[in-house]
């Protein structure tokens, strides 16, 4: 028998303090390696943390609504492997390294497998309306079903909350403090600079009143963030050197521009107090109609505060788009590492000068923030034409 | 002043003969009052032509009535026990249900089969069915199964002016309970079913008699903190899902409890429906209470000890309750 340290592994790129939400297991209970074990909150969302040891919970040290720092131990697990144990227990705490394509490190934070979670129907219902997640709720019915009751608790129970408003006089809460992490490194670390241009959606809303007709029966309603989505993923495409992340500091010998593979967008979501960036991988590959799908699910997803880790990671470029009630033109920071951010003005009818004559068209202004230690003025004015000839143009997949 | 559900019965029919001159009762004995007593005394009342004794054959007697329903009287027939409607159910099946349709519209048979049904006192396995499971698979019947004298005289009434094939089925253990009844007493609807009991745990569906246990069980779990609600279907056919599906909206729970044998019967078709229709709102399956799959015994010790009653529902509905089920 031997102890094993059960730590915080890193989670998001800035990811540091994380607040323990829930215990799913006690002390004295067996857990097996790979069991979601605690679920913490991050500052993008909760997600449940795996056993790295197999054995029996021996001691809890961050309880409830504490703290934990990435790297932090937070239980003992009492492994029956030595070999396991006597490693894992001098093992030096997890770097947080700024690598720009940095993939997550193995810790599960999928949804549990294998051992259905029983449950009433309109239990499920209460939970989904609640954004409430079924499987971390105790079931008092038989065989563990959870019932609407158990839902009902589950709602009322404090700590099982979304973002609750924190009083002035109190600490931020871990999103607002990761949020401003996240723009004080932006804005310290990241010189950046912006090209502005004007697109015409002229086409694009007959286009996508014409799509409309054609969606497969059952799918979203395109939204103007899909066309964002296809037309910037292929400028990332057809502009590799945007498609990257800047890591490393610029005086060491291992800072790097790190091109990406796909083209993996953000998209940036206003949520209580705060913001996220759920992220759709290889948008490249995705027809209109898929992309409407995925954003649904991801916003769906994101405002319940229900996001996989990999979700909200792994992109070169992100899009804020702040819709009708918008302002004419803003400028966005970059959500690092990322290379680049395009801010979307509010569409409106302007006059503007066409074959020699005037015209009222609908137009928005997109800004592109860009990180100047990847990318120069000309390759950012050639991206921001580019994008916006996509824009402007009929050349669109839907599906 | 109480009446019992057979005065009441009489009642209902003695105003339908005097309110319709096309009304006419047909069945066994019933100018001398029927095998209970219904009818007595409607013969000299309104004649021998409108009250009419009839052979003792159920195939013959249904057919009479089905024809005179078609030329355009409103035959009100008795099938002495429901035992004995399978006598009767070629013609029904085959014939009474089916002309509407058959004829695209231009027939009706505007014609009430009042029958009895279930058990009480050692009429043994051949006259204490519960067959009404059969009748709510004939599309073109109407199933009434009154749970009260009071609900009798206004559905029977209702079911009389319907102008449809109706089996209006009486259940015997019935026919001695005493009701008020208003002198202006409404006729409900065919097809709505009406909240006996209002309760916000648990929806205990039943109708006929069992309505009856229904509501004793429910005021003994009223007793434990288990507030149920009772819902009276009044009629299978047509089915009053609406009120099913705001009782157990409202509840989460159900439970379905009827005299019948479980297999295959009305309790089987409503947890379907509600199975379809109404899963989001479960919080647990739906439970019956009923008849263990088996005869009817004779012995009046066996014969209770078969039948389902309001201790069977108190006991399903507490496993309910208790997070058994």
């Amino acid at each position: 028998m031997a102890l094993v340290a059960q730590e915080i592994p890193k989670v998001g790129l800035v990811m540091e303090a994380v607040k323990v939400v829930r215990w799913l297991k006690n002390v004295g209970d067996t857990v097996t390696q790979g069991e979601p074990l605690v679920e913490v909150e991050t500052e993008k969302s909760i997600v449940e943390i795996e056993a790295t040891a197999s054995g029996r919970l021996k001691e809890i040290l961050v309880q409830v609504d504490q703290e934990a720092t990435v790297g932090d131990q937070i239980a003992w697990i009492e492994s029956a492997e030595a070999q396991v144990a006597s490693t894992a227990a001098v093992a030096p705490k997890p770097q947080i390294r700024e690598s720009a394509v940095e993939r997550p490190s193995p810790v599960a934070v999928e949804p549990r497998v294998g051992d259905r979670i029983r449950s009433s129907p309109v239990a499920r219902k209460l939970a989904a309306e609640h954004g409430v997640d079924v499987g971390a709720v105790t079931g008092s019915g038989p065989r563990g079903r959870v019932q609407l009751d158990d839902v009902r608790r589950a709602i009322e129970t404090p700590t099982r909350k979304r973002a609750p408003p924190a009083p002035a006089a109190q600490g931020l809460s871990p999103m607002r403090r990761a949020l401003a992490r996240t723009m004080q490194l932006s804005n310290a670390t990241i010189p950046q600079f912006t090209v502005e241009r004007s697109v015409d959606w002229t086409v694009l809303q007959a286009l996508r009143a014409e799509f409309s007709t054609k969606l497969p029966h059952g799918s979203p309603k395109l939204s103007v963030n899909d066309f964002l989505l296809q037309a910037v993923a292929r400028a990332l495409i057809e502009f590799p050197a945007l498609n990257a992340t800047f890591s490393g500091d610029p005086d060491s010998p291992d800072a790097r521009v790190v091109q990406a593979s796909g083209a993996h967008v953000g998209l940036v979501l206003a949520v209580e107090n705060g913001l996220l960036v759920p992220v759709i991988h290889d948008v490249e590959r995705y027809g209109l109609a898929e992309l409407a799908r995925r954003r649904v699910d991801c916003v769906e997803r994101g405002l319940k505060g229900r996001l996989r880790r990999e979700e909200v990671d792994g992109a070169t470029f992100s899009i804020s788009n702040l819709g009708a009630q918008g302002p004419d033109r803003f400028t966005a920071l970059i959500n690092p590492p990322h290379s680049a951010i395009l801010a979307v003005g509010r569409q409106r009818d302007c006059v503007v000068a066409r074959n020699g004559g005037i015209e009222v068209r609908p137009l928005s202004e997109l800004t592109l923030t860009v990180d100047h230690r990847i990318a120069d003025g000309r390759l950012a004015a050639q991206f921001l034409a580019r994008l916006v000839g996509i824009l402007e143009g009929s050349d669109w997949r839907l599906s | 002043m109480m009446h019992t559900f057979i005065e009441i019965l009489r009642r209902a029919l003695d105003e339908e003969l005097a309110r319709d001159a096309s009304v006419h009762l047909l069945g066994e004995d019933v100018a001398a009052g029927g095998a209970f007593g219904v009818t007595r005394g409607l013969a000299e009342k309104h004649g021998a032509m409108r009250v009419r004794n009839t052979p003792i054959s159920e195939a013959a007697i249904t057919g009479l009535a089905t024809g005179a329903a078609l030329c355009g009287l409103k035959p009100v027939l008795e099938i002495m026990f429901i035992d004995f409607a399978t006598l009767s159910m070629d013609c029904l099946v085959n014939q009474t249900a089916k002309y509407r349709y058959m004829s695209g519209g231009q027939l009706t048979v505007p014609l009430v089969v009042r029958t009895q049904a279930g058990a009480a006192g050692g009429a043994a396995a051949q006259h204490s069915q519960s067959l009404e499971a059969w009748f709510i698979h004939v599309p073109g019947l109407v199933v009434v199964a009154p749970s009260s004298p009071a609900e009798a005289y206004g559905l029977l009434k209702a079911a009389i002016r319907l102008g449809e094939p109706v089996l209006f089925i009486e259940h015997k253990r019935l026919y001695t309970m005493k009701e008020e009844l208003a002198d202006d007493a409404e006729l409900p609807p065919i097809g709505k079913a009406r909240v006996a009991r209002a309760g916000k745990d648990i929806t205990l569906i039943a109708y006929s008699a069992m309505v009856q246990s229904a509501l004793e069980a429910a005021a003994n779990l009223a007793d434990s903190g288990i507030s149920a609600e009772v819902l009276d279907l009044r009629t299978l056919v047509p089915l009053d899902m609406a009120t099913i599906a705001a009782s157990v909206s409202k509840t989460h729970r159900v439970l379905i409890a009827h005299e019948a044998v479980l297999n295959g019967g009305v309790g089987a078709e409503i947890a379907a429906r509600i199975g379809t229709e109404l899963f989001d709102e479960l919080d647990a399956p739906v439970l019956r209470v009923g008849c263990p799959f088996a005869p009817i015994p004779f012995a009046p010790e066996l014969e209770r000890a078969l039948l389902p009653g309001a201790e069977d529902i108190v006991r399903a509905a507490r496993q309910m309750m208790s997070g058994g089920a």
